[in-house]
């Protein structure tokens, strides 16, 4: 069966168009870091926020009382279908199956749902604001929004969960009553989130995050959504959607990322997109990428767009297809000189360029992979 | 929808079996005290004891019992920092490798709605109260919801790749559904799948301020019906390829022969009232097993007993059937969200092994608008070839499996 990509949406802190954000980071530009304080405490966090203005005109009466989450995906999905030059009239909605991949989900309203019953008990509790708590509401306003009337599921895990998806979005078109799939990576940020993964020491202060590092120093969160249409024809294919596992500890992420990559880099391979973060997802990329894919290209954006956990495996596959392309690699950020992987640390032509491999570790146990190519 | 084709493009129709089973639910631990439970139609449901409810018009639910829960929880790793749901998966699992310890997964598809979620509920009551935060990093690190699966996997040296399917309270079936077209088209041999759910604070208050929750009996298509009752628990099947089943002499406890799924955009919360979104889904499963509605004998309906689904669902169960017995078993056992679809489709299973149809208990009178043929309040003996589960859930998620009693 062929499975390609049609059209794709991306909405990021450097903005909501796939071609500017592409050249941005092309340019070696960097989202800004803003602030945000914890609610019970004097704290600080840094985070890269999608800016008010990058989704300007871009609202639906459906998601009037709808979280930034939602208000994200909707933004991702509407553009990958513009972008696929496709008209979702209702025969081709119930053609159209839709799946999300979500990892902390609609956290800014699940917090004030909660802290409206620990503050001021159940009876204040917010019936508005309880079915937005649920991880499929982004998923349930973009299928209204489209007119969706089929498959649509909504898949959690940890940063590997947008590539689960799109395996996931595989196997729906062995269906032949499926002719599109669209899958959407989504995220928005809070405080609550940035207090929780400083405790589970995966967070730095401040930027910047340094890819690759053997410190750890940590990861800036961030927020946005990524969408890929896929489609039976389109520009690029995905050869192979690994379908990945789980480790039971840290230091056996190495082991499954090398077999993922090993099953992958059964082709020529041109280029890695890694999903190196600044935490002890970098070593273990490192060592797998070392070991079966020394001499390819690698690149991450995380030191330029954070890290977008349930958004970030979509991102990542809009950074390889941007790449086959375009035939280039735009600069990997804040690496350390010394580091021994082949890093793209300039603007880096890629002429001939055929195919990538996206790989994701998250940080709960997950780990998946993909191999992309682009139609000559 | 249609038929599915495998990898490279020819049809393949595999027959999917279901080779093993396991569950813990307020019904009981395991098949054998939940087919006791049913076979009794007892009420499990009990005033809630893990968080106050006292200004929550419902006070019950179906619970699990800690004292069992945690009973053989010395026996796995890192037992006391993982989260309830976790004991339940790893409890219902380990009634699946017991009945199959050949079963080797290629892919594990649960369907959840909430996770670790009281966890998070701890996590966030300390740091608002200003509390010593000592456990956060283990509320934390067991919070997301993929966590009870893998630590379930993890517990049984299961390390194949993970589905957690969060479509509201269709997750169950949604679940099971895809799991079974992945098995059918060929493109994988031995799937687990399943869900789970526990029962937490925020959710229980979410139902309650929607008013979907009843401080009564739940009541399911009753004319005086006031609403659900929540419930927990965790389920898991094993499917198989039904001739790969049969070569290594397995024994078949089922089959699963269809799934319909169908998204009904009317509102996040209400389906619409035409039952369109079930009637959809039930048509589709019928379409993907290629049957006729007069092939089924029996329906374990999502029957949540709130006012508007009970409605919908009736309608299109009464457009689409004709007489055949129908029960909601949420009656029993609460509805346990994430986990409904997986525990429901172990009634059907027991349904079709031991030819019974399980009781929509606390029923008095028919809703006037409804013609269903209610299995009232008792079990009672039938022969049971075919049965049909439904699960719907919030965003206007409808789900429908049919089920298949073993010919062996």
């Amino acid at each position: 069966m062929s499975l390609a990509i049609a059209g794709m949406g991306w909405v990021t802190p450097l903005g909501h168009d796939v071609d500017s954000v592409w050249e941005q980071l092309l340019r070696g530009h960097a989202a800004s870091a803003t602030k945000i304080s914890e609610q019970f405490g004097d704290r600080l966090y840094s985070v890269f926020r999608v800016p008010e203005s990058a989704m300007a005109g871009s609202a639906h009466p459906r998601l009037r009382r709808a979280s930034a989450i939602s208000r994200f995906a909707a933004a991702a999905g509407l553009d990958a279908i513009k972008a696929a030059g496709v008209k979702l009239d209702s025969e081709k909605a119930e053609r159209t199956a839709l799946v999300f991949a979500i990892s902390n989900g609609g956290v800014i309203y699940t917090k004030r749902f909660y802290r409206d019953i620990v503050e001021a008990g159940a009876q204040k509790a917010s019936p508005l604001l309880f079915p937005e708590t649920v991880f499929n509401a982004p998923a349930s306003h973009l299928a209204a929004i489209l007119g969706i009337t089929s498959a649509t599921y909504t898949l959690v895990g940890d940063g590997a969960v947008g590539l689960a998806a799109i395996k996931m979005a595989e196997d729906l078109m062995a269906n032949e009553a499926v002719d599109y799939c669209l899958v959407v990576g989504t995220e928005e940020i809070d405080w609550l989130l940035c207090d929780a993964y400083r405790r589970w020491r995966l967070l730095r202060s401040a930027p910047p995050i340094e890819p690759f590092s053997e410190q750890q120093r940590g990861m800036i969160l961030s927020e946005g959504a990524g969408a890929i249409l896929l489609a039976r024809e389109g520009p690029f294919t995905i050869e192979f959607a690994h379908p990945g596992g789980s480790f039971t500890k840290r230091a056996e992420a190495g082991k499954i990322l090398k077999r993922i990559l090993s099953d992958l880099g059964q082709r020529k391979i041109d280029l890695v997109i890694s999903s190196a973060n600044g935490t002890f997802i970098d070593q273990a990329e490192r060592r797998a990428l070392e070991q079966v894919v020394p001499e390819t290209l690698v690149y991450t954006a995380k030191p330029a767009l954070g890290e977008s956990v349930g958004a970030a495996g979509l991102w990542q596959v809009v950074l390889a297809a941007q790449a086959l392309r375009h035939a280039e690699l735009p600069p990997v950020l804040h690496a350390h000189p010394g580091i021994t992987l082949r890093l793209s640390l300039s603007r880096t032509p890629m002429a001939g360029a055929r195919r990538a491999i996206v790989l994701s570790c998250g940080l709960n146990q997950q780990a998946a992979g993909l191999r992309l190519a682009i139609q000559c | 929808m249609g038929k599915p084709s495998s990898a490279n493009g020819k049809k393949v129709t595999a027959r999917v079996a279901v080779v093993a089973a396991g569950v813990v639910s307020p019904l009981g631990f395991g098949l054998t005290e939940t087919l006791e439970s049913l076979c009794n139609s007892r009420d499990c449901v009990s005033p809630v004891i893990r968080f106050s409810v006292e200004q929550c018009r419902c006070k019950t639910a179906g619970q699990i019992p800690d004292d069992r829960l945690l009973a053989s929880r010395g026996d796995v790793p890192r037992s006391r920092r993982l989260h309830r749901a976790s004991h339940m998966m790893i409890e219902a699992l380990k009634e699946v490798v017991t009945q199959a310890p050949q079963f080797k997964p290629e892919l594990t598809v649960i369907g959840t709605t909430s996770g670790g979620m009281s966890y998070g509920e701890d996590y966030y009551r300390s740091l608002h109260q200003g509390r010593r935060l000592r456990r956060a990093p283990t509320w934390i690190a067991n919070y997301p919801a993929q966590k009870p699966v893998l630590d379930a996997q993890e517990t049984f040296g299961i390390s194949s790749p993970c589905q957690v399917i969060a479509n509201a309270c269709a997750s169950g079936t949604n679940a099971i559904g895809h799991a079974f077209e992945c098995v059918r088209s060929g493109r994988y041999q031995r799937v687990l799948a399943g869900g789970f759910d526990a029962v937490s604070e925020m959710v229980f208050v979410g139902f309650d301020s929607l008013q979907a929750s009843t401080p009564e009996k739940c009541r399911p298509f009753d004319r005086n019906r006031t609403g659900m009752v929540l419930g927990e628990g965790a389920a898991i099947l094993a499917l198989e390829n039904l001739d790969l089943a049969g070569e290594r002499g397995a024994p078949v406890l089922a089959e699963i022969i269809g799934y319909g799924i169908s998204t009904d955009n009317f509102h996040i919360t209400q389906p619409d009232p035409s039952g369109v979104g079930p009637q959809q889904a039930m048509e589709r499963a019928l379409q993907s097993a290629n049957i006729s509605a007069d092939a089924v004998d029996y329906i374990n309906a999502h029957g949540t007993a709130t006012l508007f689904n009970d409605a919908a669902e009736g309608k299109a169960i009464s457009r689409l059937f004709d007489g055949v017995p129908v029960s909601s078993t949420k009656s029993m056992m609460g509805h346990s969200l994430g986990a409904a679809g997986a525990v429901e489709a172990i009634v059907c299973l027991l349904a079709l092994h031991h030819q019974f149809l399980p009781a929509n208990i606390n029923f008095g009178a028919l809703d006037d608008h409804l013609a269903l043929n209610i299995v009232a309040n008792e079990a009672r003996p039938a022969v049971v070839r075919t049965a049909l589960s439904n699960s719907f859930g919030f965003g206007g998620t409808n789900a429908s499996i049919l089920m298949r009693k073993s010919e062996a």
